[in-house]
């Protein structure tokens, strides 16, 4: 596997999505590489930074109240 | 995915009301969080076509071939910083990460957003009913897109690690 296979299975490999065969591949290139490692060092850190900030968000308790209120007014599905 | 605090508020409501109306579907022992989420995403994206008057047409092929850790290890001689890259992710906050997906259109926001949420490649496409290889490419392309934001950004920001580089057009 030379660098330009390896970074075009970048993502798919940091998204745990290669089958094991190519994955194998991939980590072998890696520890033989050390700009790719680098590379896929910094795109993991990225998609890191992606998932802590885009999943901080809890819903404002106004917000559970009101659902919660219009589930109680919601009559059931007419077969129960 | 609204944009809008409260269009988020109003789909989540929407989600909920039609999850329980509907709450005879949902496969016992399945995943829960996967099913009120694909509830979500159709609640939004219809609502979205019905009231966008023009469909979105960018493909975003343009960030394609971005990489900002080339751009950063070409300027890395330049930059006064010891680790630009480290500085750049650590100086990235909340704010700046949810005005960069304001930007991503929508589709690409979508997928991007899914993703965040922990779902695989075959989740996603099964709830936006695209196939596998439309979730690999929106996923690459809205990558590259949050990181070229980004990196404007924190240009403006003015961090030393990207101080001295031209701005990305």
């Amino acid at each position: 596997m030379d660098c330009d296979d390896c970074l075009d299975k970048l993502y798919t490999f940091l998204d745990k999505e290669l089958a094991p065969t190519e994955r194998t591949a991939v980590a072998q290139h890696l520890s033989d590489c050390g700009d790719c490692e680098d590379n896929f060092g910094f795109e993991e850190r990225f998609l890191e930074v992606l998932r802590d900030c885009g999943t901080a968000d809890i819903a404002p308790r106004e917000l559970r109240e009101r659902v919660a209120e219009r589930l109680r007014r919601t009559p059931p599905p007419p077969t129960l | 995915m609204t944009r809008s605090e409260a269009d988020a508020e109003d789909l989540v409501q929407e989600t909920y009301i039609r999850a329980l109306r509907f709450r005879e579907q949902f496969a016992a022992g399945t995943n829960m969080k996967a099913w009120l989420f694909r509830i979500l995403t159709n609640t939004f994206i219809n609502a979205y076509r019905k009231r966008s008057r023009t469909p979105e047409t960018t493909e975003l092929d343009d960030v394609d071939e971005f990489s900002l850790y080339r751009r950063m290890s070409t300027e890395r001689a330049a930059s006064s910083s010891p680790d630009p890259e480290r500085e750049f992710l650590d100086g990235i906050v909340s704010s700046e990460v949810t005005d960069a997906l304001e930007d991503l259109p929508e589709k690409f926001r979508t997928t991007v957003l899914l993703d965040v949420e922990g779902f695989s490649y075959k989740e996603i496409a099964e709830m936006l009913g695209i196939p596998i290889g439309t979730v690999m490419s929106r996923l690459h392309r809205g990558r590259k897109f949050l990181q070229q934001r980004l990196y404007d950004l924190a240009r403006e920001r003015g961090i030393a690690a990207v101080r001295t580089a031209p701005r990305t057009e």
